[in-house]
């Protein structure tokens, strides 16, 4: 199976090309970056071809695409990939504008190619567990969900506001969203944030905390923050507590870690050693596009995660709870 | 030698319990008496302690010398009883909440000043070393300016006297009864809450009740907070993090805990039953703490650590959290209306 990458903004690109590469049945045969810098350094890494023109990159005779720009850029490069048919798995958050990922899922659907959004989360092995157990109704009915998804302030495009479309809330609500969503069966009824910008001078916000009425009736919170100092022993957290009727069910998704002493650093870190997840996500859209199936995660997984950070925002400026409005697709 | 400060314990239920254990470790106070409906209860802890017993309120004030009366009745009976403590001329420590809103905590506090005597209110948080340690962190500037700060809190549903606890009326429930020492420990150390929002659930099937609410909080000096509380989980446990823009602080009683038990149950069968017992001891337990400064407060008049005024913000901010979870939408501090500020 020929594949090819766009961009390498998102430093997942890296893994997911490396993941790539490992696979005999694939083939990543081309790499479009618009930093024609940092697409010939990828190319070489990933022994690919690099193209700087994205007619000619898509012209290739390609089966699907990675795309991996700046959350911005997702818009165009989908629609492009999606009119020159190829399959595409794309970098979260989905878009922007919530407008934006409304056509890229009608153009995807048009042209009859699989869009499937990067949700990783949804492959870590603890996470899986969780679902099953909740599902089986072990827990009763799910009354609340504390989540968090925490990070370090990863700096770069990610505080350009232009780039990025925002700063903690636009990059760290979508995956314990999606989880959410994904275990309970759900969506989002309404929402109230309060946001910031307390630990960086930067132009985005720095933290926050999300608060959710869900339609099933269950509440939730989600915090987003970068709030993860610059000595914390891990990227950040996502973690998921679970309260039933019949029990309660917290899972650590990165828990499956050796905890560091590192002199050489002057740091205790965690190393992970649990299942990698973006592998579980790479090799599930390689098997989509070769089983011609549905992907296992949608774009409309996508534009309802991204819904609720819109609504987020929309609080935050208002200082009021506020109804989630879902587009039809 | 100083004459010691001779004390009473009005109720007898867990929290009376650990008062009087704590009151016979103090050697500046005298623990004369206990009260409580049950004759039997008030006896067996009466003759634990060497003390005497009394069945109601009005026979403590007229048999003994009693100078200061620490209430530890449910809630709703909060009220009642301070203001007749106070109308006997008697001192009052006040288990928290003061009361079950604004008004009454407003109305006790000038009563106790209109009668010239002290009202202490147990909020025991502020004597809890990993707490009391927080905040002395977080006031030397050791996570700069604080950034977002989580608080949880909580355990198995409470069952007490009439199953008091589940009714909202009387108890105000976990985010009154259980939430309010995360409000007042926010408002020590970060200062006064701007609004609140609520999120809660609760269930009850006849035979059990779970209650969980999700609180956020804007301070006024910008800090945001999230309060876990929880009458849904089963053990207690509560845990804190504090971030800001120069590091974190974070705590977790799962987690520090220095001593664990396991007894082997002596038998092949059954050796999965050696259930841990965790213990985290210390010379001093925070109810010993607190009611040995309350005593010193009382016979030095140097004002406490926690004033009944802040009691009464620690209700007013848990009464906010109830309105915003009846309503569904952020509650503002300064519309609140208590007419105290």
């Amino acid at each position: 199976m020929k594949i090819g990458m766009m961009s390498f903004a998102h430093m997942h690109a890296y893994t997911y090309a490396k993941l790539l590469n490992q696979r005999t049945d694939v083939e990543l045969v081309a790499i479009w970056d618009d930093d024609q810098q940092r697409g010939l350094a990828a190319s070489k890494t990933f022994r690919s071809l690099f193209y700087g023109d994205v007619a000619e990159f898509l012209a290739l005779d390609l089966e699907a695409v990675v795309i991996c720009s700046e959350n911005s850029k997702h818009h165009d490069l989908v629609i492009q990939a999606a009119k020159a048919g190829k399959h595409i798995l794309c970098e979260k958050p989905i878009a922007t504008e919530v407008q934006d990922a409304k056509e890229m899922i009608e153009v995807c659907e048009r042209n009859q190619v699989i869009l499937q959004i990067a949700f990783p989360v949804r492959f870590a092995p603890s996470i899986r567990r969780a679902r099953a157990v909740i599902q089986s109704g072990d827990l009763g009915d799910i009354l609340a969900v504390k989540a968090t998804n925490h990070g370090q302030m990863p700096g770069g495009w990610f505080v350009n506001k232009s780039l990025s479309g925002g700063g903690a809330a636009t990059d760290h609500i979508v995956h314990v969203m999606d989880i959410i969503r994904w275990v309970l069966q759900t969506e989002v009824k309404d929402v109230y944030a309060e946001l910031d910008t307390r630990f960086y001078d930067i132009d985005v916000e720095d933290c926050g905390m999300v608060s959710l009425a869900l339609e099933s009736g269950a509440i939730a919170t989600i915090d987003p923050s970068w709030s993860r100092p610059k000595t914390f022993p891990m990227w950040g957290d996502v973690t998921l507590e679970f309260v039933g009727t019949k029990g309660t069910l917290a899972v650590d998704a990165y828990k499956q870690s050796s905890k560091y002493y590192n002199d050489s650093e002057g740091k205790v870190q965690l190393i992970p050693w649990g299942d990698d997840m973006d592998e579980g996500l790479i090799y599930d859209f390689v098997r989509c596009v070769q089983t011609k199936g549905m992907p296992s995660i949608t774009g409309e997984d996508g534009l309802r995660t991204l819904e609720v950070v819109k609504a987020a925002y929309q609080s935050h400026q208002d200082k009021q709870t506020v109804p989630v409005s879902r587009v039809m697709i | 030698m100083r004459a010691k400060l001779k004390s009473a314990v009005l109720g007898l239920g867990t929290m009376g319990r650990v008062h009087a254990e704590a009151w016979s470790h103090i050697e500046d106070a005298e623990l004369v008496g206990v009260v409580d409906l049950d004759r039997e209860k008030a006896q067996t802890v009466a003759s634990q302690y060497n003390l005497q017993a009394f069945s109601d309120f009005s026979t403590l004030i007229e048999q003994s010398d009693v100078e200061v009366v620490d209430i530890c009745l449910p809630t709703y009976l909060h009220k009642e009883y301070v203001a007749a403590a106070a109308k006997a001329g008697k001192h009052v420590i006040c288990e928290k909440p003061l009361g079950l809103n604004v008004q009454e905590a407003h109305e006790m506090i000038n009563l106790c000043e209109a009668q010239g005597v002290k009202l202490f209110v147990a909020q025991v948080v502020r004597f809890f070393p990993e707490y009391v340690q927080a905040t002395e962190q977080v006031r030397r500037g050791k996570i700069g300016n604080a950034g977002v700060v989580r608080l949880t809190r909580g355990g198995s549903f409470p069952h007490g006297w009439n199953n008091w606890y589940a009714d909202e009326d009387k108890s105000g429930r976990l985010i009154l009864d259980s939430m309010i020492h995360d409000f007042d420990w926010l408002r020590w150390t970060f200062g006064d809450v701007q609004r609140v929002m609520t999120r809660q659930a609760s269930y009850s099937d006849g035979k059990k009740d779970l209650d969980y609410a999700l609180v956020t909080l804007r301070m006024l000096d910008g800090t945001i907070a999230h309060v876990e509380g929880t009458w849904a989980h089963t053990g207690f446990h509560t845990s804190y993090e504090i971030t800001g823009d120069k590091g974190m602080l974070s705590y977790d009683s799962q987690e520090g805990v220095p001593l664990t038990m396991q007894l082997h149950s002596g038998d092949r069968q059954s050796e999965q039953s050696g259930v841990p017992v965790p213990e985290s001891p210390l010379t001093e337990s925070p109810y010993l703490r607190e009611l040995k400064h309350f005593t010193d407060c009382i016979r030095t008049g140097n004002p406490p650590i926690v004033t009944a005024d802040d009691a009464l913000k620690a209700v007013e901010i848990a009464q906010a959290a109830l309105a915003s979870a009846a309503s569904g939408k952020p509650v503002e501090l300064s519309k609140m209306g208590g007419g105290v500020r």
